[in-house]
């Protein structure tokens, strides 16, 4: 499907509440018109629970499930066999949640979701902190970024860990369908939930979405830094397609600083850090390339 | 006592304003309280924050519903809230405008208080937080606390949180703002409509709501209901739309947060009742045929 192919209808609709800018919200109301109408939502505590569903109000036009931060994976796996013993074998489970209800508290429920390869597509859209509590570090905050529970302070400046592989965690479940996408890359965006939709078993994909209000950048820049995300090798293009690792788009490998001054969270960072960074970055890239090169 | 009520919107530093002014009046010998009241909402959407001020201790906790004075930081909040709901007789409203104060219409007769303090903001801290300045010109309305106070509490809760740089200026702010404020009386004409009550509550809903968007007497819910909830009053800057540079590459379409953005034969449509300004259609459109005012 190209780009002005897709549907005019939204089944997310405008109206939410999330914060102006909002990378999530972009992510949420495209995949929804490439999975159609034959779809049920599973959607545990995280912003996009509060922007898409706040008493009396709901986002979604399609059916809709609110469950606890850790079960995601679970309800969605109770879901879709209910729905294949009815009969309904098409219908499309989608459990998704932010990078704390994936990475950090749903990630047994997801794990053993994955190894019973549960026909269901599960989406992470990781905007690198608990958001909606207020800016904590989470398991995919990436190195040096200020949170509320990562202060920056005479010691002590931003987090001092590296960001959880998640995708590299999912692979390792040997399921059919692992993908990396970006609010920022369209077409790339638009071909792996349509492969997605299509596929059985289960299926992940983490979307990269920059939140402005947790990130601290111009509401506007919310695209351009997803797009210097990839182009940086802070995050990477590839696909997992029944075990065959594919990269979809090579870095230009911009120096990370052009990315990290865009944002409020690593105003703190010191030269010695951002090359802890970069170097870190190159090596993570260097790493997924060679991983693909082993899994053709 | 004295209660003070702020409207504001989420990310305009109205809690902030609160805390300086419980500050400014405990400077002064007194006590005080300030605390905000969240709803489940984010940045742009109007909130709320609170002062109380006595000279003897404070033992009441819950949020304020009378208020003695109400301060309203953003005059687009007076369209979509009620901002006089449970003000006290002889009670002073403050309203963030450019515009006299008879120009404006509360709905109520009342003393009524206007300052420019975005203008004073923008001149005085070169952006748009007019939570400091705000404060100066309610020191001048209410004569509530002294401007001095005023200047010392933004010093203290600005300084602690933002570096005493920042504090300077934002006290220079408020000063600035206290010189501007024009006091006078209003005279409320509109009617104001009273807001059904958060329901439906769950007993009521009819059964089976999950099939469409049904209308109760709150308003709509179920499915696509958000519908209903405007959020265009979010904005300060406004796409604007040049239709003969537009390459029709759908990018905004694609991009919006909002999905504010409709395409139409040959050209984009912009739904201004939804658009929060966010600014990314003209941050990515290759054509530039998209630009944001105020």
């Amino acid at each position: 499907m190209k780009l002005k192919e897709l549907p005019d209808e939204e089944l997310f609709t405008r109206g939410h509440t999330a914060c102006a800018g909002c990378g999530a919200a972009t992510a949420v109301r495209n995949l929804m018109k490439i999975l159609g109408k034959n779809t049920m939502v599973v959607n545990p505590a995280c912003c996009l629970l509060i922007f898409g569903a706040t008493y009396p109000y709901l986002a979604w036009k399609v059916p809709f499930h609110h469950v606890a931060f850790e079960n995601t994976a679970a309800c969605a796996t109770g879901m879709t066999r209910a729905l294949r013993v009815r009969g309904k074998e098409d219908t499309l489970v989608m459990g998704i949640a932010g990078d704390g209800g994936t990475a950090d508290i749903g990630i047994q429920a997801l794990s053993g979701a994955a190894e019973r390869n549960e026909d269901m597509l599960y989406v992470m859209y990781d905007n690198e902190a608990y958001m909606n509590t207020g800016i904590q570090r989470s398991g995919s905050t990436p190195f040096g970024a200020w949170t509320t529970t990562t202060p920056v302070g005479k010691v002590k400046a931003g987090k001092a860990d590296f960001k959880k592989d998640m995708p590299l965690i999912m692979m390792a479940h040997n399921v059919p369908y692992v993908a990396t996408a970006s609010v920022g890359n369209i077409q790339d965006f638009i071909n792996k939930f349509e492969k997605a939709k299509k596929m059985k078993g289960f299926r992940y994909i983490q979307i990269f979405t920059p939140c402005p209000t947790g990130w601290r950048h111009d509401t506007a820049k919310t695209i351009e830094i997803a797009k210097l995300a990839v182009e940086t090798g802070m995050w990477t293009l590839y696909e997992c397609e029944n075990g065959k690792v594919k990269i979809n788009r090579k870095p230009k490998m911009t120096p990370i600083s052009e990315y990290l001054k865009l944002q409020g969270r690593f105003r703190h960072m010191k030269e010695d850090d951002i090359k802890k960074l970069q170097d870190w970055v190159t090596r993570k890239w260097e790493a997924d390339e060679k991983y693909a090169q082993c899994r053709q | 006592m004295y209660e003070v009520r702020f409207h504001g919107r989420g990310g305009q530093g109205a809690v902030m304003a609160a805390q300086a002014l419980a500050s400014a009046a405990h400077a002064e010998g007194g006590y005080a309280t300030a605390f905000p009241f969240f709803g489940a909402e984010r940045r742009g959407a109007p909130v709320l924050a609170f002062t109380r001020i006595d000279e003897k201790r404070i033992y009441r906790k819950t949020q304020v519903y009378e208020p003695d004075f109400v301060v309203v930081l953003d005059e687009g909040l007076l369209e979509s809230v009620n901002v006089v709901e449970g003000l006290k007789k002889g009670g002073v409203v403050l309203v963030n405008s450019t515009r006299k104060p008879e120009e404006i219409d509360v709905g109520i007769d009342t003393k009524l208080a206007t300052v420019d303090a975005t203008s004073v903001a923008l001149e005085v801290l070169k952006q748009p937080a007019t939570n400091s300045s705000i404060l100066g010109a309610l020191a001048k309305a209410t004569g509530l606390v002294k401007i001095e106070s005023i200047e010392m509490g933004i010093m203290q809760v600005f300084g602690d949180r933002l570096g005493p740089k920042i504090g300077e200026k934002n006290a220079r702010a408020a000063r600035v703002a206290f010189e501007r404020t024009v006091v006078g009386e209003s005279h409320g004409k509109r009617v104001l409509k009273t807001a059904e009550k958060w329901l439906p509550d769950v007993n009521n809903l009819p059964m089976g709501v999950a099939g469409v968007a049904m209308k109760t007497t709150a308003g709509a819910v179920g499915p696509g209901s958000f519908l209903e909830n405007k959020t265009g009053s979010w904005k300060v800057f406004k796409p604007e739309y040049d239709e003969e540079k537009c390459t029709m590459c759908n990018f905004c379409w694609f991009y919006c947060p909002e999905g504010c953005i409709y395409r139409k034969d040959d050209r984009m449509e912009f739904d201004m009742d939804y658009c929060k300004g966010c600014g990314i259609c003209a941050n990515e459109c290759p054509a530039e045929a998209i630009n944001m005012v105020r």
